[in-house]
């Protein structure tokens, strides 16, 4: 038994572009977490965030597709949970690319109380940076 | 012990709850009906349901009617919204991120 969670964003940029910062470590950071990701299938690597509550911080992924530009997928294992993040990009033209997130996998709650805490007061912190 | 991700995580009770989500009530022979399955089998997804807290019956005669009552659901509602919460801030910030790259 599990969900999936399905998004759809579309930004004003280059396809190129939008998988660097999908790929690029350090562009990664600056909208995810800090993380050692490499976009090299089979490549073991961790984001991590403040520790908080019961939530250790660190979420466990393995890259699993590699398919320049269109589409990636790593694993996606935390405080209990083990998902699936897939990215799929789709050039809209006129300058505009579609960002398809799933996250798949996602089952209980009650286990990942912590996780669950983490990722709120992270939601909420990421807000007041917006606001300014 | 009521676990509503349990019992949504069989299809036919997932169909189950469509079929009482487009009526107001439902008697069992009607339910039993729209599936393959003998009536014991169905009446068995519905117990399930019924102690999630998704379904209610009520006897009428000597028929059993049910109907659905979504407001467990939301539980998983709001799990899912975590996640959903948590991407769609930080797509913010790659939109961000992808215009400060365009200057």
């Amino acid at each position: 038994m599990s969900f999936t969670l399905s998004l759809d964003f579309q930004y004003t940029t280059s396809i190129e572009k939008l998988w660097s910062a999908l790929t690029d470590s350090s562009k990664l950071a600056k909208w995810v977490m800090e993380n050692d990701f490499k976009p090299v299938v089979g490549h073991r690597f961790q984001f991590r965030a403040q520790p908080i509550g019961g939530w250790d911080g660190i979420i466990e992924s393995e890259v699993l597709i590699v398919d320049e530009p269109h589409k990636l997928s790593y694993t996606w294992n935390s405080a209990g949970q083990e998902n699936t993040v897939t990215w799929t990009l789709k050039d809209l033209g006129d300058g505009k690319v579609n960002l398809h997130l799933e996250q798949t996998g996602i089952s209980n709650a009650q286990a990942n109380e912590g996780a669950k805490y983490g990722w709120m007061r992270m939601g909420g912190e990421l807000e007041k940076v917006l606001e300014q | 012990m009521r676990d509503v991700y349990v019992a949504v995580a069989d299809p036919t009770r997932r169909e189950l709850i469509r079929l009482l989500a487009d009526v107001e009530e439902l008697p069992l022979h009607k339910l039993t009906s729209q599936f393959q399955m003998g009536r014991t089998a169905v009446s068995k997804h519905l117990t399930i349901l019924k102690d999630a807290g998704l379904v209610l019956d009520r006897k009428v005669g000597r028929e059993t009617l049910f109907r659905l009552d979504p407001t467990p659901l939301r539980e998983i509602q709001d799990w899912v919204a975590f996640y959903s919460k948590f991407w769609t801030t930080n797509m913010l910030r790659l939109n961000q991120l992808l215009e400060e790259e365009e200057e």
